[in-house]
């Protein structure tokens, strides 16, 4: 049985692809799924309760928030800014922090050093206090939180998968195949990058949960998606003032927060075990 | 205590080992009996996967959980050591019981002193504090290890492996103890090392009275060390006896085409038989009822795969495990090889050509990091090989003939001396010439598990040269190519979907091969590629590189530090220590007449040559 397959039959990897399938289709039916507009304001009916409390109505089945706007829309609005943040981030970073680290790895010596050393100074920044800079600096709005999370979390890649390729590149193999005529380029892709795959799927999993909890701590403090898109971290923030009038506004985002982040860390969490052959158990 | 001497110390009486998975139960071991007596040696016999290992660690009693013996008793001094708790086993290991492990280097902790874990020892021993540096000492010096006492304050990673092996052993008998089972102790040392140690452990056994059952896969070791011996096969004991009877003149046909299979040393040069396939896997274990050695065994007939076979006696002390109709029966004698089979140097010019060639490594750096001391990887070595030459070069870890392949692959580049590849200087060549040179060397690497890409099928990987610019050629060319190659090297033509790890050894040995003959080479560099192979494996692969010098006309500079194998495949040898070559010339003439002291000792110290047993016969 391939590695992917066993990945595939793993309780773990079915979870956390089933959660994220889910949020996936949330998103994207999106217009279908929400009764409101997110944005829509309903003076009238500020801080309802949900529909299952005695004064609540149907129209609205969580209530609204301080501006008449409806939680439950809100919540299903928000998933698309968190899926294309958690997304768009793991995807720059992955691809920023692996072509590094192939470079470094397989290169070794001077570019080697160099990028360990990048890696060591960017990272020794506080990664939440940089983030905030960079926020403060390039301004607000969703390709500006991608942005920002990417230029934090690369390192993160760069250092894991550097040492795996480190590890590949002294497998005789890939003397073979250089052995054979492959040229640098050609060996990384064919050789290498194959080997290094499995763990930075992993890692790519991994990254969407953290991107998420970042795009939320951003929110939290304002320095994250513009003040009209609906963002789950926001809804937090503002539903702290009032939390004992219309608890839902801050336990709804948070319940979606958890779902999401559940799903990626049980879908990265379960690929990492059934596709690391160190950690898969012999029979017998 | 005269109680104690009617007993062997250790009996196995019709042990059979049982592991379940789900409903199937599979027999690891079947119905072994053996005894070992005080001060005497029983050898367990066979290639990887036979059972041997699964015997000690039965008497261990360190197997998983889902193990069980399901028959037989294992007595020890007398009492039943399955019977008995846990807690009374692990109490009698390391005392009565001892273990000296396979790989000396991992058995130690990296992070502890060689006294600490010695005193740690000690103290389950019951000795006092005061004592137990002192008795350590005492205990070292008895191995024969140079300044005890500062040997103490050393970790593992300071000594070497021979080293390593003497402390283990030293920790084994100064608990006293009655029996001692040493899995492979030195397979991994290199032949003199080896020879020292064993010869360390027949002088503290003599002195002791311990029992040792010695587990190892080199059946002269076997017959110089062991007083008995018994041969393994898939979990069964396939005969037993003295060792001098068992191994020069064995009845089980497994033992018969396990002898045969090892090249020998001395005496007439015999084409190794070679028996198809390999010994099944434990999955496979459980379709096998009857002989297990019955789909490799050339003299079967259809009793074997019903039952298994009884015992036979055929000589004092000496069983054997076969069908009635296969005992006595005549194998022919193996053939001698035909003088054709060796390719002879011949008058056309050389394709590898070292003179005088060095590589010296910067070693320890000073402080600005210029070099402090330079390491002479290889000094000054002239070696030719000629078209269709197989020439082999042996010496012991360490002596430099990795680096020799590594010049000649073109992955180092030599600090002094001249290195040609048919003539030409590849440093000075332009590029097309310099890609055709490159492209006329290949080398086989020693390990298949690093050396073949785990991603990729047999397809991909024996054609892998095709994926170059220079070669690309059409997917049909492609196929065609590959079953040509898979044809050449032995393979089954259904091996080309799959991936390494669904191979055997010996097949990913053949990819291995079969991807260095894709450019059709004129130079393979072999660098220890059958080494970690089982002698059965390794005598088919022989036989292919020999087979392929013939209709190929390639030549083989073959790397090894196992000197019969050499002797069985090279018509030429050279002789590497620290780096230099200290002797160099024909194969069956420096074998047989050594000049150099390197090469006697080299020679004095592989078990066939010694007395008392001599299976040239």
């Amino acid at each position: 049985m391939s590695g992917w397959q066993s990945a595939l039959r793993a309780g773990k990897v079915q979870v956390g692809l089933g959660l994220l399938i889910i949020l996936l289709l949330v998103a994207l039916l999106a217009p279908v799924l929400a009764p409101h507009d997110p944005r829509e304001q309903d003076i009238l009916n500020t801080l309802t309760p949900p529909a299952w409390d005695a004064e609540g109505s149907a129209e609205y089945p969580m209530g609204t928030d301080s501006l008449g706007r409806c939680i439950l829309s809100q919540v299903i609005y928000g998933s698309r800014t968190a899926l294309t943040v958690a997304f768009a981030a793991a995807t720059g970073s992955m691809l920023l922090g692996c072509l590094l680290a192939l470079v470094a790895g397989y290169l070794g010596g001077k570019t080697d050093w160099l990028v360990t050393r990048m890696v060591d100074l960017w990272m020794s920044f506080p990664p939440v206090v940089l983030s905030l800079l960079l926020m403060v600096g390039l301004g607000t709005g969703v390709r500006n939180v991608v942005l920002a999370i990417v230029l934090v979390d690369w390192t993160r890649f760069c250092r894991v998968v550097r040492s795996d390729v480190i590890v590949t590149r002294r497998r005789d193999y890939v003397t073979a195949a250089r052995l054979l005529g492959f040229s640098h380029l050609r060996t990384i892709i064919r050789e290498i990058l194959p080997a290094a795959a499995p763990l930075m799927i992993t890692m790519f999993s991994l990254e969407m949960g953290i991107a998420v909890i970042v795009e939320a701590t951003l929110s939290f403090v304002g320095l994250s998606v513009g003040a009209d898109v609906p963002a789950w971290g926001v809804m937090i923030a503002d539903g702290r003032g009032y939390v004992h009038q219309a608890p839902w506004a801050m336990i709804a985002p948070m319940i979606a927060i958890f779902a999401a982040i559940l799903a990626f860390n049980l879908l990265g969490d379960g690929l990492r075990s059934a596709l690391d052959p160190r950690l898969r158990t012999s029979r017998i | 205590m005269s109680e104690m001497q009617t007993h062997p110390v250790l009996a196995l009486d019709g042990v059979t080992l049982q592991a379940g998975t789900g409903n199937k139960t599979i027999e690891l071991l079947r119905d072994i009996s053996f005894t070992v007596e005080r001060g005497r040696t029983l050898g367990l016999v066979g290639e990887s996967g036979a059972g041997k290992s699964m015997i000690g660690r039965l008497i261990s009693g360190l197997l998983p959980p889902s193990f069980q013996v399901a028959a037989g008793r294992l007595l020890f001094d007398g009492a039943d050591l399955t019977g008995q708790s846990a807690a009374a086993r692990r109490a009698l290991l390391g005392r009565r019981i001892a273990f000296v492990p396979q790989e000396p280097l991992s058995a130690l902790n990296p992070v502890l002193s060689i006294g600490r874990q010695f005193a740690e020892h000690l103290a389950r021993l019951g000795v006092p504090d005061r004592q137990r540096q002192d008795r350590a000492a005492e205990w070292l010096a008895a191995v024969h290890l140079p300044e005890p006492r500062a040997m103490l304050r050393r970790y593992p990673h300071e000594l070497s492996g021979g080293q390593c092996q003497r402390v283990l052993i030293a920790m084994a008998f100064s608990s006293e103890p009655s029996l001692i089972v040493a899995d492979e102790p030195t397979t991994a040392l290199d032949v003199i090392t080896q020879a020292r140690i064993m010869q360390l452990l027949k002088e503290q056994q003599a002195l002791h009275g311990a029992a040792v059952v010695l587990i190892t896969h080199d059946l002269h070791l076997a017959a110089q060390v062991c007083d008995e011996v018994g041969v393994m096969y898939a979990g069964d004991m396939v005969e037993r006896g003295p060792a001098s009877a068992v191994l020069r003149a064995p009845f089980h046909p497994y033992t018969r085409s396990l002898r045969n299979s090892v090249p020998a040393l001395d005496g007439p040069r015999r084409i190794l038989p070679a028996l198809p396939d390999q010994m099944p896997g434990v999955m496979a274990l459980a379709g096998l009822g009857g002989c297990r050695f019955a789909p490799r065994c050339p003299s079967r007939d259809t009793a074997c795969a019903g039952a298994l076979p009884p015992w036979h006696e055929v000589g004092p002390a000496h069983r054997v495990r076969c069908a009635d109709a296969c005992l006595g029966a005549d194998f022919p004698p193996a053939a001698d090889v035909p003088d054709g089979l060796i390719r002879l140097p011949s008058e056309a010019p050389a394709v590898l050509e070292l003179c005088d060639v060095s590589l010296h490594y910067a070693g320890r750096r000073g402080l600005f990091g210029r070099p402090a001391a330079t390491i002479a990887a290889v000094h000054e070595v002239s070696l030719t090989v000629g078209p269709g030459e197989f020439v082999g070069l042996v010496g012991e870890s360490g002596s430099g003939k990795s680096s020799v392949a590594r010049l000649v692959m073109g992955l180092e580049r030599p600090t002094s001396g001249r290195l040609l590849l048919e003539g030409h200087d590849p440093l000075t060549a332009d590029q097309p010439l310099l890609r055709a040179l490159r492209e006329h060397v290949q080398i086989v690497f020693q390990d298949p598990q690093s050396a073949l890409n785990p991603r990729r099928n047999v397809f991909s990987l024996v054609t892998q040269a095709l994926e170059v610019s220079g070669h690309r050629v059409d997917r049909p060319e492609r196929r065609r190519q590959a079953r040509r190659l898979i044809e050449e090297t032995g393979l089954p033509a259904d091996c080309l979907p799959r991936v390494p790890s669904q191979l055997s050894g010996g097949q990913k040995q053949r990819v291995n091969i079969a991807r260095a003959l894709c450019v059709t080479p004129r130079l393979l560099v072999a660098d220890e590629i059958v080494s970690g192979l089982d002698v059965s494996v390794q005598a088919q692969i022989l036989n292919l590189l020999l087979r392929l010098g013939r209709e190929l006309g390639i030549s083989l500079l073959f790397i090894s530090h196992d000197l019969a194998v050499v002797r069985y495949l090279c018509s030429r040898v050279a002789v590497m220590y620290r780096g230099r070559i200290v002797e160099t010339g024909d194969t069956e003439e420096v074998f047989a007449n050594p000049r150099h002291a390197y090469t006697r000792s080299l020679l004095e110290a592989v078990p066939s040559n010694r007395p008392p047993v001599d299976l040239a016969g």
